[in-house]
């Protein structure tokens, strides 16, 4: 018993010194087969791993000893695992990215520029960015940077923010270009949905000749033509991207009209309209000159009792 | 085997003893074979794998098939196997995810099987990717703000309130890299008055670089300028209050001075006493 023991006890460390040295020995080729690697892949085109490592291998048919259906299911899990990361992502955001191309512009030792062209779209706006981007890495230091930014349009609401669109482009903003559109597309979003809501509100007296997208509303009464007043509502951006809307109301009145009414209500509507604004906000003011404009008294608007009526 | 017939039995013996009571006892002796022997197959697979790319890095028709696959800009035709088609769907989810970490500033993960979300907020000054923030938003049974690095000054709590975290965490997540990306920015531009003008002392400035005091001269009369720069609105990067001050009330009310005091006031303070100096109006 005991030389059988002793028999084992030495083989055992016979194998442990055997492994051992082929495990140093698999260690080293491996190092070197790193770096034969890294030689050849310069472009580091070849960063895949896992799953996406083992479909291309079978792609190119370079591989026998994987099963295609196990790497199949395998890959299937990771874009599932990437498509929850992207919902996420996106309701993080509150931006819709389309579409993301990336290309390497320039590699060398320590730095790469990559080219971005991102299509984006928030709530109604769709816009294209492209901007490069550079990463130098020297020993532990690394500095990554925006070096070029430009914003293509496709979206009429962004006309008049070209003063800031410049600003940030030059100033090489990404985030605050990002934040800044956010809000503003949520700010034309209020802007639309008020403009909605009292047209079906008040279907005979407010009209939107530009659409429910445009910044003007136009309110008149049927029995009074020559008598219009327009709400006009912008959505500014200001120096560091803070967004605001401005709202002002403008009235057109016949020349007839404004002899047989003291024009001091016409006049003094603008600088009425903003002292309601402040007090009861936009919604709410525009509302109260709806009601005024249409004449009706409390919630029957004229227009719709006519309707009833007939 | 040879030690029994050079050394005598007692010596065998012993040898016996030490070896059974040595930490290298038979049985931990066969386990740590057993480690030893997946550890070299383990590293043999990945010596094979290595050989396999190698392989197929020198195959210029696999290189093309790279190109193809990293190049295409329209959806790839349906004849296309499976296997590839999942390829670039993962290609392409990669690349969305990228840009939404370039567009947002802000990269989520969900941890604990969905019940938290990490995110980590990217702050960047004049286009130059500075430092990066991790916040973890635990969201059963209420979203609530648990662990993060964000510095004490910034209120989180009110920003929470003030964004109706519970409702839209994303609407949070923006104020808050405002407020971060704000702070840095004012740290920045400190970082680079000191480094470009070395001639205006920074007389007082604090944790959040909500204060700057600066100490510059007039070029007139060499007069000494003090420049109290308050930015009381943590979410900017401008100041909101400028206050300039001078033993020579006469100076601070020329044109030059007034208009000088409207630049501070909407450029950033590096830039702006950078034009201060290319008209001539302090050393």
């Amino acid at each position: 018993m005991a030389a059988m023991l002793e028999k084992m006890g030495a083989e055992n460390a016979d194998e442990v010194k055997m492994l051992e040295g082929h495990i140093e020995h698999l260690k080293a080729e491996i190092t070197s087969l790193q770096h034969q690697k890294e030689e050849i892949d310069r472009d580091a085109m070849f960063h895949f791993k896992g799953p996406m490592l083992d479909a291309l291998l079978i792609v190119c048919r370079q591989t026998r000893d994987k099963d295609e259906e196990v790497v199949m299911s395998k890959l299937k899990e990771e874009v599932e695992e990437l498509e929850k990361d992207l919902r996420l992502q996106t309701e993080m955001n509150g931006i819709i990215v389309e579409n993301c191309k990336i290309k390497t512009l320039f590699r060398s030792e320590g730095k790469w520029i990559r080219q971005v062209c991102v299509s984006l779209q928030c709530s109604h706006m769709v816009f294209q960015v492209d901007f490069q981007v550079s990463e130098t890495k020297e020993g532990p230091t690394s500095e990554k940077k925006v070096i070029g930014l430009n914003v293509v349009l496709d979206s009429d609401d962004l006309q008049n923010c070209s003063g800031f669109l410049s600003r940030v482009e030059e100033s090489l903003d990404l985030l605050l270009l990002f934040r800044t559109l956010r809000n503003f597309s949520d700010r034309c979003d209020e802007r639309s949905r008020t403009f909605q809501h009292l047209q079906e509100k008040f279907p005979s007296v407010v009209s939107l000749p530009g659409g429910c997208r445009s910044e003007v509303m136009s309110l008149r009464h049927p029995e009074l033509p020559g008598c219009v007043v327009f709400i006009h509502w912008a959505v500014d951006i200001f120096t560091e991207g803070t967004v605001a809307p401005k709202i002002n109301l403008l009235t057109k009145i016949s020349e007839k009209a404004l002899e047989l009414f003291p024009s001091q209500p016409v006049d003094g509507a603008a600088e009425a309209f903003q002292s309601l604004l402040r007090i009861l906000g936009p919604e709410a003011a525009v509302e109260c000159v709806l009601r005024s404009v249409s004449l009706s008294q409390g919630d029957n608007v004229w227009g719709e009792k006519q309707l009833k009526q007939s | 085997m040879e030690n029994v017939s050079t050394n005598g039995v007692l010596t065998h013996l012993s040898q016996l003893e030490v070896r059974a009571r040595s930490p290298g006892g038979p049985e931990t002796q066969r386990s740590r074979v057993k480690e030893l022997r997946a550890e070299a197959e383990e590293l043999r697979g990945l010596r094979e794998q290595l050989k396999a790319e190698i392989r197929a890095l020198k195959d210029p028709c696999f290189r093309q098939h790279l190109q193809e696959l990293r190049s295409s800009a329209d959806p790839r035709p349906s004849e296309d196997p499976p296997l590839l088609q999942m390829m670039c769907r993962q290609l392409d989810l990669k690349d969305l995810l990228h840009g939404h970490h370039l567009i947002g500033g802000l990269d989520a993960v969900q941890t604990r099987q969905g019940r938290a979300v990490c995110v980590s907020l990217q702050t960047t000054y004049e286009g130059v990717f500075l430092e990066t923030f991790n916040l973890e938003l635990e969201l059963k049974p209420r979203v609530r703000i648990g662990r993060h690095n964000i510095p004490p000054f910034v209120p989180l709590q009110s920003l929470a309130e003030q964004s109706r975290l519970q409702t839209d965490p994303g609407a949070f997540l923006s104020t808050l890299s405002q407020h971060l990306n704000a702070f840095v920015g004012r740290r920045r531009q400190l970082q680079l008055v000191k480094e470009q003008h070395a001639s205006v002392e920074v007389m007082e400035s604090n944790l959040p670089c909500s204060i700057l005091v600066l100490l510059f001269t007039a070029q007139t009369e060499k007069a000494a300028v003090l420049c109290t720069l308050e930015y009381s609105d943590h979410g900017s990067r401008l100041p909101g209050r400028v206050v300039l001050d001078c033993e020579d009330k006469q100076l601070l009310k020329s044109p030059e001075w007034r208009s000088c005091c409207a630049t501070l006031m909407k450029t950033p303070v590096h830039r702006a006493l950078a034009r201060m100096k290319k008209s001539s109006l302090i050393l």
